[in-house]
């Protein structure tokens, strides 16, 4: 008789904090480990969940079936018991305390391991200064994935609407297939970088800000490379949201495939003092540019994803050449060991003297969990 | 009348002649020479489609190319003997055990793994007739020797053993007939030898068949020949459904209540990582406590070139068999084989547990032994006696009846098989030859290589044949009365000797004893040693924090130091973890242990200073990651080492709360901690402050990552140019007839090669014409070599060179880490530790029931709702109803659930099934653990006896799983009218009652 005992087996992880919110729920859902977080914000003057991670947890709710959700009265205890992923035609309108892109990344994390196909329509704030851009995540983590053997039909996401923080009002679908299996990887060469692209928007502003913004971004990355093409984006009437703003998103792709970038967005009206887009554009390939110092075969904002598929797929042995892993990608390697007892093996790869490539890497390696997508259903 | 031939010419005008005519003729014979447009193509279509069909034939052959994942050291394999009671199964093993090791062991109790060639060994397991020892073992088997009694036939054991293989992954599968002693007429013995293969070749098509000729109680040339079959037989990689497994072969008791529960065994399959879940068929779902790997019991000897494996090699391992006392230890097995082929160095062995060991084997073998007394009833007298069959068959069936036949000499049922045909081939057995009757078509497909088999079988076992035609007499169906119940006797008998042969061994074990108290001394010598260690580990940390706190300034120093030391450190991080541990337990117990603290300062010191240095790390972490990143020279170190603690046992690791004088609690509203686990949600990684990318010296820094940047020799734009100008370079204008020529020979060359003589000089063309076509003909092959190698070509090649990596990765590291990052490998000998087992596992503990520990999958350990796809077996006698109690086999897992059946309709609805259909798939919706898809599973009714004809109910796929599933079920609702109006009619039903069957 099938009994479910009581023991470590049905323990929930146990966390402290709000920070990380989004890994720990994301790594609980795909493992199916149950996730108790406690003491969030329970020092803070308005302690408990914020408003944008309830609307995330609403974002989980939708994309599964059979979620246990527990928050105690303050909001400062969550239990999460993770349902399995159904996927499917989602809308969901995010909170603009954060952008789409905080939504999103959790997303892609899970899309590829949907019940049926995922065609998600995310309204909110499109751009903000904080978290990744929906413009970036299109052009650094959909390539990324392709590399893992997530192609195919319909892996994209689109921007409709765009929308500025604070006001938000953009809309983006982002539409993926499912998949059993996830291929192991060999990130091994970066490559040399072969052309630089990017995007400058601006909405409800004169639309003149956005080539000044081409500009002046052209102005420092001339100094690099030639073949620099910025796109401007200008969104008018319904499609440009409630708030004006501007900004600028650079990829500079390598030749073997790799995309690095760097974004910036004006500062949300009515919150801080207002950038010029001159300056803005000169800081955003500065940006690029440290980027590219950092170097690695996925950029620091996508670190997280690329050591994700990693770890979830064959019992092989995968490879990344990374740059210098950010404090998110760092917890998100000790939560990885928590939920899937995978641990990495880093070498760092020191800058030499006659190789004019930046900084310092490190070279991870991991043997993959096996993970196959329960969720899919065989005919 | 004889004609006399003239002799025939082979030189000469007239050999000539005939030749021309002959060739002439045969010219003629030639129409497709002769007549060419009679044989072109007729029908492209026809064309078309032949070549497809050639196509379809190839790709017929090609398997989907898996990534080799097979251990270079492989787990023993596992030998399951299979069979019905009093088949000769412990026989069977003893034989081969004795053949194997020259070692006779009594009674067969648990698995015994022997060492059987140079890279080879082999764990033999005895199935009994349970039901479910056989669905466990079914799942674990490499090799299955299925036993069946010739002088009785097929039973149904066997049949029920082979559905169960077919439905979780087949292993290898062997039939070896025993009891061919008892027949007296060789040409019935050849007839029954043929009749039970070819039923056996219907139900298993991959299978060796290997007819032995079992003397009882004897080790005779058929279980070597046997031995032999089995060491020579290829093993593949058995695909298993599940991750991996254990055999453990051993259970240490801690507790009373819940007990925490230590497993050995080796591990096969994939990978098992520490934590990780594992179930336990009967018993449940765990979480691993702890791994740790033991150097193996059982190893395999060292690859020297030798032919034969010498006596010391011949080792065996059957820690619950009665062979020599086995003592189990945290970090060593001891062995004591009373022949004196030690396998293990002793180190150290606390006597009390070794004594609990003692009784708990003693206990355990005293039950078994009851039970196993059984089984070695065996004497020389070999025909089989049967007191009465009972006919219980019914009308027609597909299926096979079974007969109930009572075997006095047993004093048990047997359950013959009969088939149908079979029946009717017996009735006229005396008169036709062969058994074409049963298996109808694929016997003809199967004859010429049957007679080969038989050829070959017949040579391998010419001997045995031969005693068994000695021994010409009866026909296979034998029917004597002469029952003689000496059963309990006998079960006395065998216990006295076993009594007996116990003796000595516990003599060893008090040996054993004497022995670890000597050795008490030294472990106690190891631990201070290793005490010793962790303050050496304590120093180090404290360099550590010095390092932390020194700021970048002088890092260059420490680096250098590091680079020293880097055997150290590495060392040091491996038990890092560990000691952070216990600092934690320090702080936690810190006011209970204030009277030790002369004892215990050093290491409170260094929990002090891990602390500060653990802060530092976060505080530092938000301000310039980047410099910390560099300052420590292992990274493994800042993600892992330290700075997390086991989610798990959060409360044992709550260190904030710190209670001074038991009173007051020191709140730290704004630790650094406290800020960093409510810190802002945000994967960006802000940039290095330090960086002014306006000065040209950092734009200097990045310029090689640009194309327009240098390159690495070779990948150069001017090397590769030249490569290409010295393939392409020489060109003709043909329009102004000028010849243009590359530098290939470089003007230098030339110069020189006017000086040189006029030969040399054309020699040395000569070569470089060659050097270049051969260059030009390689990348042609390049190119269009590429259009021939397939899509499954590059497929295979992409695995082969992952398997490649995946050898090579970790080869290098020795296996403290390899398993850190890997896991364990399989063919590891593996101690699990598994808390909260219910103490029922232990009391009630048979070493003849095998313990399994299958690896569970990330979310295996949830429930939800299955769909499968079911069909009842079509051997079984009832059809089965909706909601009636049914015990599947599902991955590792045995469980009881409810079933509701349901089939499929056009509109895709899920419409209920009262019933499973008779011969036809239905769906099929349980709630039950998670499972993946495409996993078999199969069900019986009852697992307690064989009350049914054949106990396998059904059998079936899953197909989806879900947290909701919709099945409709048709209702009929009866009522009046009460009001009608023009076209509709209102109906009033008396009551709705969902409990009620429609």
């Amino acid at each position: 008789v099938y009994r479910n005992n009581n023991n470590m087996a049905s323990q929930a992880l146990t966390y402290d904090g709000c920070n990380f919110f989004r890994q720990r729920l994301v790594l609980s859902t795909l493992s199916g480990k149950r996730v108790k977080i406690k003491n969030i914000r329970s020092r803070d003057d308005n302690p408990g969940l914020r408003d944008f991670e309830a609307s995330f947890i609403r974002l989980l709710d939708k994309v599964t079936n059979g979620t246990r959700i527990e928050i105690n009265q303050t909001g400062t205890v969550l239990f999460y018991q993770p349902g399995l992923l159904c996927g499917g035609s989602v809308e969901h309108d995010c909170n603009p305390q954060r952008s789409i892109g905080y939504y999103l990344e959790a997303l892609l994390m899970l899309a590829p391991f949907m019940k049926t196909a995922l065609r998600a329509t995310l309204r909110g704030v499109t751009n903000d200064p904080t978290d990744p851009s929906v413009d970036l995540l299109k052009s650094t983590a959909i390539p990324l994935m392709k590399k893992f053997g997530l192609e195919g039909e319909g892996l994209d996401i689109k921007v409709v609407k765009r929308g500025m923080a604070p006001g938000g009002g953009g809309e983006v679908v982002f539409t993926c297939p499912v998949r059993r299996t996830v291929r192991p990887v060999l990130f091994t060469d970066p490559g040399k970088i072969k052309r630089i692209r990017g995007v400058a928007y601006s909405v409800r502003v004169s639309p003149q800000m956005a080539n000044r913004i081409v500009d002046s971004a052209r102005s420092v990355l001339n100094q690099c490379l030639p073949d620099i093409y910025i796109h401007t984006d200008h969104m008018k009437g319904a499609n440009s949201g409630k708030s004006p703003g501007f900004g600028l998103t650079l990829v500079a792709e390598t030749l073997t495939g790799c995309f690095l970038s760097a974004e910036m967005s004006s500062t949300p009206q009515g919150q801080g003092d207002p950038v010029l887009p001159e300056d803005l554009g000169r800081d955003c390939a500065k940006l690029l540019l440290e980027e590219i110092y950092r170097g690695g075969c996925v950029d620091s904002s996508n670190q997280s994803l690329a050591l994700l598929f990693m770890t979830l797929g064959q019992q092989d042995v995968s490879k990344a050449l990374l740059g210098p892993l950010s404090p998110y990608t760092i917890e998100f390697l000790r939560h990885i060991r928590d939920f899937f007892q995978i641990m990495f093996k880093m070498e760092t790869q020191k800058a030499s003297e006659d190789e004019m490539k930046g900084g310092d890497k490190v070279l991870m390696t991991c043997v993959g969990v096996g993970y196959s997508n329960i969720n899919k259903t065989i005919k | 009348m004889q004609v006399t031939k003239h002799q025939q010419k082979h030189s000469g005008p007239k050999a000539e002649k005939k030749l021309k005519k002959q060739g002439g003729m045969a010219e003629d014979k030639d129409e497709r020479k002769r007549n060419p447009k009679a044989f072109t193509v007729q029908s492209a279509t026809r064309m078309a489609r032949t070549f497809h069909r050639a196509q379809d034939l190839k790709a017929k052959k090609h398997h989907i190319p898996f990534v080799d994942r097979t251990p270079l050291e492989p787990p023993p394999v596992v030998v399951v003997v299979v069979g019905p009671p009093k088949v000769g199964k412990s026989t069977l093993i003893r034989c081969l055990i004795k053949n194997f090791t020259r070692r006779s062991s009594e009674d067969i109790c648990g698995p015994v793994t022997i060492v059987s060639g140079k890279k080879r060994r082999l764990t033999f397991i005895e199935c009994s007739n349970d039901i479910n020892t056989m669905i466990d073992l079914a799942k674990v088997a490499d090799l299955v020797l299925m036993l069946i009694d010739a002088s009785f036939g097929f039973e149904m054991e066997t049949f029920e053993f082979l559905n169960i293989c077919q439905v979780h992954g087949f292993p290898r599968i062997m039939g070896v007939l025993t009891h061919l002693d008892s027949f007296k007429n060789s040409k019935a013995l050849r007839k029954t030898k043929k009749r039970l293969k070819h039923r056996f070749w219907t139900e298993v098509y991959q299978v060796a068949f290997y007819l032995s000729g079992m003397y009882l109680g004897i080790s005779d040339s058929g279980s070597e020949d046997l031995g032999r079959f089995i060491s020579v037989m290829k093993f593949f990689s058995l695909a298993l459904i599940m991750e991996d497994l254990t055999d453990p072969e051993k259970v240490r008791i801690d507790a009373k209540c819940d007990r925490t529960v230590s497993l050995y065994g080796y591990l096969r399959g994939t990978y098992l990582k520490n934590k990780s879940q594992v179930h336990i068929p009967g018993v449940g779902d765990f979480q691993v406590a702890d791994v740790s790997f033991l150097p193996d019991p059982c190893p395999l000897p060292d690859a020297q070139k030798k032919r034969a494996l010498n006596e010391k090699e011949r080792l065996l391992y059957a820690p619950m068999a009665g062979v020599g006392g086995v003592v189990y230890d945290k970090d060593a097995v001891y062995i004591d084989l009373p022949t004196a082929h030690v396998c293990q160095e002793q180190e150290e062995v606390h006597p009390t547990t070794e004594l609990v060991q003692s009784l708990i084997d003693t206990h355990a073998t005293l039950d078994v032994k009851m039970a196993a007394s059984k089984v070695s009833l065996f004497t020389s007298s070999a025909t089989l006696d049967l007191d009465m069959e009972i006919d219980k068959q019914k009308g027609e069936k597909e299926g096979p009846q079974e007969n109930l036949v009572w075997d006095a000499k047993t004093q048990r049922e047997r359950r013959r098989v009969v088939f149908a045909e079979e029946e009717e081939e017996n009735d006229y057995s005396s008169g036709s030859d062969t058994d074409d009757g049963f298996d109808g078509g694929s016997d003809q497909e199967g004859q010429e290589e049957e007679d080969e088999c038989d050829e070959e079988e017949e040579d391998n076992l010419s001997t045995l044949i031969k005693k068994a035609r000695v021994k010409f007499g009866n026909t296979e169906k034998t029917v004597t009365v002469s029952a003689s119940p000496v059963k309990k006797q006998k079960i006395e008998e065998v216990k006295d000797n076993r009594q007996l042969f116990e003796l000595p061994v516990f003599a060893d074990s008090e040996d054993d004893l004497e022995m670890s108290d000597k050795e008490s001394g030294n472990s106690k010598k190891g631990e201070e040693e290793r005490e010793g260690h962790e303050s050496d580990f304590g120093e180090d940390d404290e360099e550590v924090d010095v390092k932390m706190d020194k700021g970048p300034g002088d890092q260059e120093d420490e680096d250098e130091e590091d680079n020293d030391d880097q055997a150290e450190d590495d060392w040091d991080d491996e038990e890092d973890v560990g000691i952070t541990k216990t600092i934690e337990k320090n702080i936690t117990s810190k006011h209970r242990t204030f009277e030790n603290e002369e004892e215990e300062e050093e290491p409170c010191f260094v929990t002090e200073g891990s602390f500060q240095w653990k802060e530092g790390l976060q505080q530092k972490a938000s301000e310039a990651f980047l410099r910390q990143q560099q300052a420590t020279p292992n990274l493994r170190k800042l993600v892992y080492g330290t700075g997390t603690k086991d989610p798990f046992n959060l409360e044992a690791g709550n260190y904030e709360e710190e209670e001074v004088g038991g009173l007051f609690r020191v709140s730290r509203p704004h630790d650094n901690k406290k800020h960093w686990t409510d810190a802002k949600d945000c994967s960006r990684f802000s940039p290095d402050s330090s960086h002014n990318w306006d000065i040209g010296e950092m734009l200097k820094s990045i310029r090689d990552c640009f194309v327009t940047g240098k390159w690495e020799e070779g990948q150069d734009a001017a090397t590769l140019l030249k490569e290409d100008e010295e393939l392409y370079g020489d060109f003709e204008d043909l329009e102004t007839g000028e010849v243009h020529e590359g530098q290939t020979g470089s003007d230098e060359e030339e110069n020189e090669g006017e000086r040189l003589v006029k030969v040399d000089d054309e020699e040395v063309q000569k070569n470089k014409r060659l050097e270049k076509k051969r260059r030009l003909k390689e990348r042609f092959d390049s190119e269009y070599d590429d259009g021939e190698a397939t899509y499954f070509d590059d497929l295979k090649e992409e695995m082969q060179k992952q398997a490649d990596l995946n050898r090579a990765e970790f080869e290098d590291a020795d296996d403290e880490t390899r398993v850190q990052y890997e896991g364990f490998r399989p063919g590891m000998y593996v101690r699990l530790e598994i808390p909260s087992v219910p103490c029922e596992f232990v009391t009630n503990f048979d070493p003849h029931y095998p313990v399994i520990l299958g690896g569970l999958g990330s979310s295996e350990g949830n429930t939800g709702y299955l769909q499968m796809r079911l069909k009842k077996h079509r051997w079984h006698d009832c059809i089965l109803k909706t909601r009636d109690p049914l015990i599947l086999s599902l991955g590792w897992r045995r469980f009881q659930t409810i079933p509701l059946y349901h089939i499929e309709d056009h509109n895709g609805r899920h419409r209920l099934l009262k019933y499973t259909p008779q011969h036809m798939h239905c769906g099929a919706s349980i709630w039950g653990p998670i499972t993946p898809q495409g996993t078999g599973f199969l069900a019986v009714q009852t697992v307690a006896g064989a009350k049914v004809n054949f106990r396998i109910a059904a059998t079936g796929v899953v197909l989806d799983l879900d947290r909701s599933v919709t099945i409709v079920k048709k209702l009929k609702l009866i009522g009046y009218p009460y009001k009608i109006y023009k076209n509709t009619c209102f109906i009033k039903v008396g009551k709705f009652q969902l409990t009620s069957p429609a």
